[in-house]
């Protein structure tokens, strides 16, 4: 086991209130700081997307310009793909992998905190790159040039800086995630023991380590041919000799865009495998299975980026081996599913908020992958690709999927991480509030896009079925913000919420033999693990030694 | 209950799953829940591709969330103790392989359908001696579309396609302009207008109307203002059209003018130049002066993209024929 030497305690002025915040280096806090700032963030990406939606109530609104909504469309996309589910994934993990794998802290602690503030710093210039000259960048997410090019001022330029340094942020935070799950286990705690949250941030880590990069190569060859149009042809095809290519952009964007989304899916897939057992009171059905999976999709997802480009006129035969591909990720999906179905198989259900946003996750995220088989079989792509349909998708899978497991982890492990529970109440007012707003809001938005409705339009046609859609997508959204309020309602309230322990859901990992708030070095000591659910042996032992 | 029982309830069960599936996908009609009615033979095997599909979806969707419902409900605590052990299952390597070689089996299905569809979505059909294919240049520029016709003819926001014929569709934009995405739902899939590129693709219209479309590819401000249509007429109409057209664009009179007006310009500076986006230019200097539009149309100004500089004389010339009877004289 990890042990620490004996460290001088701190100068006094890093003990106050807010510089011990500011100086920390204990993983636990920047856990916290990840997850307060990415839910700032949540906030205000989910303002801008009640303006869209508000927007859109109307087929020819005018709550805002065509022009403010292409940034409103950029910066709610981008906010909440970078700074938001990335972002709240790592501080979940921050806070929890240590603690689950028996370690002190991560394996660079100081790493660890350059990495969260470089992530706010990042977050910052992303936020006031709305005042910069013409605005904020008005490109999409996906900046293609050679719009991105000719965008005006230098709401652009700051997007690319914010996610440069986002980059840095993340693949510092990566190398950390690596280096701690592999050399801090505690004793015992083989590769086939490990928690399966702690499985999906090793891939999760290992998918950013990889692919950010190519993100960051792009985003400067960009950078250079906006600010240096003459000297630089990498994406313009201006003049014939040269040489640029607008698809070359977007095979570099996807090669790191579409792992992106198993780097924002795979943990939340992670927090489903950890809550579903502790509330159905039964092992993980199929540990290995899930495990392998895991690792399955990450490595298919490097293979599978031009399915967000079959309409840019690809060979055939490139199109084919994209196609194929992208379904061989439906069977590791699938394998998941069944595999959480069947760990509810002959349990002992309790219904409490966690469990509910697990089931809810189940629910929606089965929707999700299905709609994805329609935009792999490629020429059904050319009808839905950049529609709504392929907007109702991914909500389907980014926040019926990440977003759902990452508020029903919050709730399960809040008690973990302040030692007081959220109220069980407002819990399930917000589950409730949220799960069928969410599917008022995404489930017309398929129909919408089979109509004809293309993303990123701030007007449509103004014809019965369209206008009725949106409208209802709209309404959708309103009680999603409400349920929203009550979350927020629950995390103001659980400062003086009631204190449950140390193991309140009587769970099978290792962070639940840690007080509630962890102490510093978190552990004084840890039992030696003999299976993937250390606590429920010991906990067995106990009862056992009891009863003899 | 006996053992005997089970794989007969497990087989009723998957008959109407299936049966059910299939029948929500007959019954997908226009509500949005299946693509628009087509009314060419690629749009139509896409169509079917995606209601085939369908069948497979909706019964795993019904699996998936029937399973989770019953358990949910047959497996709650009741008055069971909180911690109360489940039944200690770690998993059952045959159910896992069912569940793993069972999605292959369906998606294996599926591709093959696409491949036996694929062939009708993708290859243009052949040109015969009795209807030669129409091949038109689709140009997509901010914020509009022009149709460049094999005789010179040319036409903006609308194309006009005889019915019954095969119409090839070269789609670019462009090297100055950005990305834009051809797409008419009832007649194909999309393609991408990109500059520097020319992608194909194709219709043949079996039935006579005008279809709606729309640029599917964010292209900037007026995105949203990016509309598209085609009108399938009946071929001798068509045919009677085209040559009028030609006589009236050689002539100075089609309403070419006016199609760029509205389709080019009038996003940004208003249908009657009264400005919005874009500054006012009814009634300005500028307008009135037939070589300054014309330098400020090829090459562009400081937020004005280059719009004219690909045009042809003739689409330059009824441009600034219609601004000065038409905008210049606005005050």
């Amino acid at each position: 086991m990890a042990t620490r030497a004996e460290q001088p305690p701190a100068p006094a002025w890093q003990r106050g209130k807010v510089a011990g915040w500011l100086v920390t280096v204990d993983h636990k806090r920047i856990g916290i700081l990840y997850i307060a700032t990415a839910g700032v963030f949540f906030a205000i990406s989910g303002f801008l997307a009640l303006l869209i939606r508000t927007q859109l109530a109307q087929p020819d609104g005018h709550v805002i310009t065509g022009n403010s909504y292409n940034e409103v469309v950029t910066m709610h996309g981008t906010g909440m793909v970078f700074f938001v589910v990335v972002p709240i994934l790592a501080g979940l993990a921050n806070f929890l992998v240590p603690l689950m794998i028996g370690a002190p802290d991560m394996a660079f602690p100081r790493l660890n905190a350059l990495s969260y503030w470089l992530y706010a710093f990042a977050g910052l210039i992303f936020c006031f790159s709305f005042l910069a000259a013409g605005g904020a960048a008005n490109t999409g997410w996906t900046a293609y040039p050679p719009l991105s090019l000719a965008a005006q001022g230098n709401g652009q330029d700051l997007w690319i800086l914010s996610l440069h340094i986002l980059s840095i942020s993340s693949a510092v935070g990566a190398i950390n995630f690596i280096v701690t799950i592999h050399n801090m286990r505690t004793r015992g705690m083989s590769w086939m023991r490990i928690p399966l949250f702690v499985w999906s941030i090793e891939i999760y880590s290992w998918l950013l380590l990889l692919v950010l990069p190519v993100l960051s190569a792009g985003l400067t060859l960009l950078l250079l041919e906006r600010q240096f149009p003459d000297t630089f042809h990498f994406f313009r095809p201006e003049g014939t000799d040269s040489g640029g290519s607008p698809i070359l952009y977007q095979h570099v964007f996807w090669f790191f865009g579409h792992p992106e989304v198993y780097i924002m899916i795979l943990p939340a897939m992670g927090i489903i495998s950890e809550i579903l057992p502790v509330f159905a009171r039964k092992p993980i059905f199929g540990y290995k299975a899930i495990a392998f999976s895991t690792v399955a999709i990450g490595f298919f997802s490097l293979l599978v980026w031009a399915h967000h480009m079959f309409t840019v006129g690809l060979p055939t035969y490139l199109s084919i081996w994209f196609m194929l591909a992208s379904m061989v990720i439906a069977i590791p999906t699938g394998m998941k599913i069944f595999n959480w179905l069947a760990t509810l198989w002959r349990g002992n259900i309790s219904l409490d908020t966690p469990m509910l946003f697990a089931l809810g996750f189940l629910s929606i995220f089965t929707i999700g992958g299905l709609s994805g088989i329609y935009l792999a079989a490629f020429p059904v792509d050319w009808q839905v690709h950049d529609t709504y349909f392929v907007v109702a998708h991914f909500h389907y899978v980014l926040f019926g999927g990440s977003v759902f497991a990452i508020i029903g982890g919050l709730f399960y492990w809040w008690p973990k991480i302040f030692g007081r529970i959220l109220s069980e109440t407002l819990g399930k007012w917000t589950f409730w509030l949220v799960f069928v707003g969410f599917n008022v809001t995404f489930f017309p938005q398929h129909l919408l896009g089979l109509l004809g409705m293309p993303r990123r339009v701030y007007a449509y046609r103004d014809d019965g079925l369209w206008h009725a859609y949106n409208l209802t997508s709209s309404i959708g959204s309103y009680v999603m913000g409400v349920g929203f309020l009550c979350l927020l309602a629950a995390i103001v309230r659980s400062v003086h919420g009631r204190r449950v322990g140390n193991d309140p859901w009587n769970a099978d990992t290792l962070e639940w033999y840690a007080t509630s708030p962890p102490p510093p070095h978190n552990f004084d000591e840890v039992p030696y693990v003999t299976s993937a659910r250390p606590l429920y042996d010991l906990k067995r032992r106990l009862r056992e030694a009891e009863s003899a | 209950m006996p053992r005997t029982v089970r794989p007969k309830i497990l087989v009723v069960v998957g008959v109407v799953t299936v049966s059910l599936a299939a029948a929500a996908t007959a019954l997908a009609g226009n509500g949005g829940f299946a693509p628009v009615a087509p009314v060419s033979p690629n749009a139509h095997a896409i169509k079917q591709s995606y209601l085939f599909i369908s069948i497979f979806t909706i019964a795993i969707f019904l699996l998936v969330e029937t399973l989770l419902i019953v358990f949910v409900i047959r497996y709650r605590r009741r008055k069971r103790p909180r911690d109360a052990d489940g039944a200690q299952v770690h998993g059952a390597n045959r159910l896992e392989l069912a569940w793993t070689v069972g999605p292959v089996l369906i998606l294996f299905v599926i591709v093959a359908f696409i491949f036996v569809k694929l062939p009708t979505i993708q290859d243009v059909p052949a040109s015969a001696a009795g209807s030669r294919n129409l091949v038109v240049d689709v140009i997509g520029t901010q914020f509009t579309w022009q149709f460049r016709y094999p005789n010179g003819v040319v036409t903006i926001d609308q194309l006009r396609a005889p019915a019954g014929r095969t119409v090839e569709l070269h789609v670019t934009a462009p090297d100055w302009d950005v990305i834009h995405s051809w797409w008419i739902p009832a007649l194909g899939g999309k393609m991408d207008a990109i500059p520097g590129r020319v992608n194909k693709t194709w219709f043949k219209g079996t039935q006579v109307g005008v279809f709606q479309g729309q640029c599917a590819e964010l292209c900037g401000i007026y995105h949203a203002k990016m509309l598209a249509s085609v009108d399938v007429m009946p071929a001798p109409e068509f045919d009677s059209w085209y040559e009028e057209r030609l006589g009236q664009q050689q002539a100075g009179t089609s309403p070419l003018g006016e199609e760029l007006w509205v389709g080019t310009c009038a996003k940004c500076h208003g249908l009657d130049g009264e400005g919005g986006y874009g500054p006012r230019i009814a009634g300005t200097d500028l307008i009135k002066n037939t070589q300054s539009v014309e330098a400020l149309l090829r090459n562009g100004g400081i937020l004005m993209p280059p719009v004219g500089r690909d045009w042809t004389t003739a689409e330059m010339d009824a441009l600034t024929t219609y601004l000065k009877d038409h905008v210049g004289n606005q005050g």
